[in-house]
């Protein structure tokens, strides 16, 4: 017991080091840094955006729509739609967005979503490419505000702010607080020059950069982990503007989050393993010494917080039962406060919540420019969220371990 | 506009050392509330057992001076039996969550000698005053020695808030108090050979292992002289 003990002190350590150190960082840079006041003197240079995209034909019209209302120059803009072998009518739809000039549509073997990437940067002269996922929306003024960054010679990628596209089920609402506190997470890390994943949604790359890094590589069905960790290897940065928001769907049911996320982090362990060199080098700053080891143990610390849970839930109802059998008494709960557990690690529990709680708000802060509060689940999210997590880590572990390989759907 | 992209490579070694500070402190901080709230408890119970020796010693004193011409007087201020069975709980609740053992060893000690003296002074009552209190004195032992205790003290329990009146004298066998050990070599109760306790000592007869409450009923059909508790909530003064 003692050594469990020790572990969960160990891991609570880590996870509130981690939080903090984000919190601190985030402050520091808040009150510190100088602001970028201007897009006046921004060049807006020429961009495709790609759109791959496989069985979509209920989506694809919604993201094709709102990438033609983006307020950026028509003839520094083109939409490039690589249709991945869809079986359904995702390309007849796409087709008829062709009277737009600035739209090209392709049809092509089904590869995976690395392979429709490289297809599109093999027909581009675009000195930036970017990704939009056909689930997702994007806002007209995204593609400008994100434009500023790569006056920086040294930024490669640059991530959006991305938000739940009309959450409508339980656990979209939940996911819908989940992405605001990434909305903090991925402004954080950028600015520590650590952001190790380029998503989906309306990531954009400098395509000169992803030329020469070679293009981009199946990497374990998680492509977008895999360019950004080969971007931070070869020097350069990736920066994020919350500003640039981007409006993505997101799994219903529990099934589908479950295999998106058992998928998501399938891929991340692969990649630390290829990139393991990355880990704890003083060479790679921030990100090799404390986002990346950081990243690794929290999906420890909660496959084994969660592993207690069961097991010490487990054992009071199974010694409950068998007590209520050899003694007729049945337990009841004591409202006296005498017994309200005030143990130091409920306490520490506590003020993890309120730092994951305050982190939300500063999410919340910077993803709507202070315009709304924390979503209304967040009460949710804070109590449930984090024993469904534990579910696809658990998952993703094993598979990893035994390199199963995880399915796109 | 926020600008993420300034001089971010370099490791913040000071930042790193802050954050660090910040997390010892709230780990300190988790930590001092947690004593400082167990604290309070033994406090609480401290403040409970001086109270409960207050009304013993004053129960006496009333009993010294007015002899059997008061019986009413002082049947209507002897110590609620719920009051030693809530102590006697917050004490076990406190040995399970650890921490300053030796305080709660002597708490124990203290509610021992508390208990003793109420079960004499109740015996001295029923025969002056022609009371006929219930008793069940309990030897228990934690050293892992008694499978069954746990148990039995939760049936315990739940003859405790089915009949408000029963006085359950609880008592650790290993603990190292002079009274104790005395009760215990007047009704000759033995921890050997292991695996004895729980023992039950009913109407001056010891009963030894784990007794069900359809086994005390039977044992003591006295029980069903006291009055049931209308909830099974603990009666509180």
């Amino acid at each position: 017991m003692a050594v469990d003990l020790y572990i969960v002190y160990a891991f609570l350590f880590a996870s509130l080091y981690f939080e903090v150190f984000l919190l601190t960082s985030f402050i520091e840079r808040r009150f510190r840094a100088p602001r970028s006041d201007s897009n006046a003197n921004t060049v807006l240079r020429s961009v495709a955006i790609v759109v791959p995209c496989f069985n979509e034909e209920k989506t694809i019209a919604a993201t094709l729509s709102s990438l033609l209302l983006l307020d950026y120059p028509h003839e520094k803009l083109e939409i490039v739609v690589v249709d991945d072998g869809s079986s359904d009518r995702t390309l007849e739809i796409a087709q008829t967005y062709t009277n737009d000039a600035r739209v090209r549509v392709f049809h092509k073997e089904n590869g995976g979503k690395f392979t429709a990437m490289n297809f599109a940067l093999e027909r581009t002269s675009a000195e930036l490419i970017g990704c939009l996922d056909a689930d997702s929306i994007v806002e007209s003024a995204a593609l400008r505000k994100i434009m500023p960054v790569f006056e920086n010679p040294l930024v490669a990628a640059a991530t959006p702010g991305i938000h739940v596209k009309e959450p409508a089920t339980v656990l979209q609402h939940m996911q819908n607080v989940e992405y605001r506190l990434s909305v903090f997470n991925r402004f954080a890390l950028a600015s520590l020059g650590s952001a190790f994943i380029t998503p989906g949604p309306f990531s954009l790359f400098r395509a000169a950069v992803i030329r020469d890094l070679g293009a981009w590589r199946h990497g374990h069905a998680t492509e977008d982990m895999e360019m950004a960790l080969r971007i931070q290897d070869a020097g350069f940065l990736i920066a994020n503007v919350p500003e640039a928001i981007v409006h993505t769907g997101t799994p219903a049911t529990f099934p589908a989050l479950f295999r998106q996320r058992v998928r998501w982090t399938y891929g991340w362990l692969l990649n630390a393993i290829d990139y393991r060199y990355m880990f704890g080098n003083r060479e790679y700053g921030n990100l090799g010494l404390i986002i990346l080891p950081s990243a690794i143990i929290s999906i420890f610390a909660g496959i084994y917080f969660f592993a207690r849970i069961v097991f010490f839930t487990t054992w009071w109802i199974a010694t409950s039962i068998e007590r209520v059998h050899a003694t007729g008494v049945y337990p009841h709960a004591s409202l006296d406060l005498f017994y309200v557990n005030t143990s130091a690690l409920w306490f520490l529990i506590y003020m993890s919540v309120a730092l994951i709680f305050t982190l939300l708000c500063a999410g919340t802060m910077i993803g709507t420019e202070g315009r709304r509060l924390p979503p209304k689940a967040t009460p949710l999210f804070l109590l449930f969220y984090s024993f469904l997590v534990p579910l696809w880590l658990s998952a993703a572990v094993f598979r990893a371990a035994f390199r199963t390989g995880v399915r796109w759907r | 506009m926020e600008s993420p992209v300034t001089n971010v490579r370099t490791a913040r070694w000071g930042s790193y050392v802050v954050a660090f500070l910040i997390t010892a402190l709230m780990f300190a901080t988790a930590l001092y509330a947690s004593n400082y709230f167990n604290n309070a408890r033994i406090n609480d119970i401290r403040a409970t057992q001086d109270d409960i020796s207050t009304d013993i010693l004053s129960l006496e004193t009333q009993f010294d001076l007015l002899a059997e011409h008061s019986c009413s007087n002082i049947g209507e201020n002897t110590i609620l039996p719920s009051e030693l069975a809530s102590l006697g709980n917050q004490l076990s609740y406190m040995e399970a969550q650890g921490g300053n053992t030796e305080e709660i060893t002597r708490l124990k000690r203290l509610y021992s000698l508390l208990e003793i003296k109420d079960y004499l002074l109740m015996q001295q009552l029923a025969t002056r005053c022609n009371l006929k209190p219930v008793f069940i004195l309990y030897f228990y032992s934690n050293k892992g020695d008694c499978a069954d205790c746990e148990n039995q003290g939760y049936v315990l329990t739940g003859l405790s808030q089915t009949y408000p009146q029963l006085r359950v004298y609880s008592f650790d066998y290993n603990l190292d108090v002079g009274g104790l050990q005395t009760l215990l070599s007047i009704y000759n109760v033995k921890s050997a050979p292991p695996g004895r306790l729980p023992a039950l000592v009913i109407n001056g007869k010891v009963y030894y292992g784990f007794k069900t409450t359809d086994d005390i009923q039977k044992i003591l059909p006295q029980l069903k002289t006291l009055q049931k508790a209308s909830t099974s909530t603990p009666v509180k003064k």
